[in-house]
């Protein structure tokens, strides 16, 4: 087996509240490997304040030069990284607008779905196109036996315009991590930890009203902003699904409270039932 | 920074349900060289988890724990009354204790009780080695890795026979891996007392119900509670966000007021 797939698949039987120190493990055994994981693994998001503007942004691989990272909100690095450095990775023009604007645009989604937590979205040139990040995160504390949990959304996109400038392909990455437990006097701890990956992809139209540039701009923020939107409406249903009705059967699978024998019992009795009608 | 041989180790130890050997294979592929320190921690991961083997001759599985261990790497079976290495080498075992009676009652009493609530487990019931007390193991496993999902229930039960207390632990251990990796881990300590075998094992299944029952509540309360405190389905507006009109905002315009938190 490649060694790095290897490393991928340890990481998703392991348990996903270890992952950070795992992936540390992991980096420990294969140097060779630390690159490309790093890239590719998702873990829980972490913050920083901004200085300049007094808000909050968050921190991924993305936004990032050695140990500084660049706030959306004011498109500086954190703690100041070197003239020449800034000048490949600040962004400007067309994708700083298009960025400004996104973050504009998913904070307001933040706030109507999130009620709270920090967002963020960081765009970069491709040669041909462009890509980005949206990323969301949220804790909710009450604590003990009210249960605590945290969310992180991860959605890596790319995007390349078609010839004309009538439409654009969106491909769609995205990656819930989503932590829950409680402790309480029946139950000593319930921890419910993991993530889920989905990818989608659409062609979608992008306004052209006598062709001017801020219009594409804004539809690919409106383009951006629906598939995000759609995305995590989906994975939520899916993670209410597979935390609490997947989980939740495979412990009724393992045992029943209900002895099996009268389970039984009733199962021939409905069957009976069920002929005695058919007649 | 951990050794080596120790972050394998910890990998084994953390292995999910019915996955070891998947979890083998990926280390292998990236560190081969340490695959042979993994002995020990096999060890701890079969007593642990309560791996059960087939015995030569015999059609139930036993299992395997702290509580069965003797000198030498062997374990012993009360029920077949063997001693044996993980399946080779099996030869006759009597254990030396004073509760032999009720050891043997015990079995009687759980094996009918362990089919009346688990579709599929194995149990053992051992006189651990200080002779002080009589331990209760049950495992039940349930493995569907075409359909990426995997569980384990395991009971310890711990009688004081001179006191007819008994103290416990349930752990139920749940992994779900298709696109992804979910892990739902749980545990309870439990305590009860009963004056005969029959007693005791019905002490435990109501222990256990309560307990089942308690976990059902809590996934519904993290459900109505943590889970919906995170991310909403809709906004308030009961309408999904209208990205035309907001796409075209600067920064710096006060929209939606804005939190920091």
């Amino acid at each position: 087996m490649d060694p790095f797939d290897a490393a991928l698949d340890l990481l998703r039987r392991l348990p996903p509240s270890s992952t950070q120190q795992n992936l540390n493990g992991i980096i420990a055994l294969r140097p060779d490997l630390e690159e490309d994981l790093l890239s590719s693994v998702d873990v829980a998001l972490t913050s920083k304040r901004c200085t300049k503007t007094g808000r909050d942004f968050l921190c991924c691989d993305y936004n990032r030069d050695d140990s500084s990272y660049r706030s959306p909100w004011s498109n500086e690095f954190e703690p100041p990284i070197e003239a020449e450095a800034a000048a490949d990775l600040i962004p400007g023009g067309r994708i700083r607008r298009m960025e400004e604007s996104l973050n504009a645009g998913v904070d307001v989604y933040r706030e109507l779905y999130y009620e709270g937590g920090i967002s963020s979205a960081y765009l970069w040139a491709l040669e041909e196109g462009f890509a980005g990040v949206v990323l969301f995160k949220k804790t909710s504390s009450a604590g003990g036996s009210a249960g605590k949990g945290g969310w992180d959304s991860i959605h890596v996109l790319e995007v390349s315009e078609a010839a004309g400038k009538r439409s654009a392909h969106y491909k769609l990455t995205s990656t819930v991590i989503l932590d829950l437990g409680l402790s309480s006097s029946t139950v000593d701890s319930l921890e419910l930890a993991g993530n889920l990956t989905r990818q989608t992809e659409s062609d979608l139209g992008l306004t052209h009203s006598g062709s001017r540039e801020s219009d594409i701009e804004q539809s690919h923020v409106v383009n951006i902003g629906r598939m995000v939107e759609d995305m995590e409406t989906r994975m939520r249903n899916l993670l209410q699904e597979v935390y609490f009705g997947k989980a939740k059967d495979v412990v009724g699978d393992l045992r029943s409270i209900q002895p099996l024998s009268e389970v039984g019992r009733e199962r021939d009795a409905h069957k009976e039932v069920i002929s005695k009608m058919g007649r | 920074m951990a050794s080596k041989s120790a972050t394998v180790s910890s990998f084994v130890q953390s292995a999910p349900p019915g996955e070891l050997s998947n979890v083998v294979e990926d280390i292998k592929a990236l560190a081969p060289d340490e695959v042979r320190s993994l002995e020990p921690a096999f060890k701890k991961y079969n007593e642990e988890q309560y791996s059960t083997v087939k015995l030569p001759g015999s059609s139930e599985a036993v299992l395997i724990s702290a509580y069965n261990t003797l000198n030498g790497g062997r374990y012993f079976d009360s029920i077949s009354q063997k001693s044996f290495e993980t399946a080779s080498n099996a030869q006759s075992h009597t254990p030396d204790t004073r509760h032999a009676d009720i050891v043997r009652s015990l079995l009687k009493s759980f094996s009918a009780a362990a089919t009346e609530h688990f579709p599929s487990s194995r149990f053992g019931v051992f006189p651990t080695d200080s002779d002080s007390s009589i331990a209760i193991l049950l495992v039940a496993n349930k493995y569907s890795p075409q359909n990426f999902w995997n569980g384990r229930w395991r009971s310890t039960y711990l009688l004081d026979p001179t006191n007819n207390s008994v103290t416990g632990t349930i752990k139920v251990d749940v992994h779900y891996y298709e696109d992804g990796n979910v892990r739902m881990s749980t545990n309870k300590k439990v305590e009860m007392s009963g004056s005969s075998p029959d007693e005791i094992v019905r002490e435990i299944a109501k222990a256990e119900n309560k307990f089942q029952e308690a976990l059902n509540r809590a996934f519904s309360t993290l459900a109505e509670g943590s889970f919906k405190g995170l991310r909403r389905q809709l906004p308030v507006t009961r309408q999904r966000v209208e990205w035309e009109k907001i796409a075209g905002y600067r920064l710096g315009q006060d929209i939606g007021g804005g939190r920091s938190k």
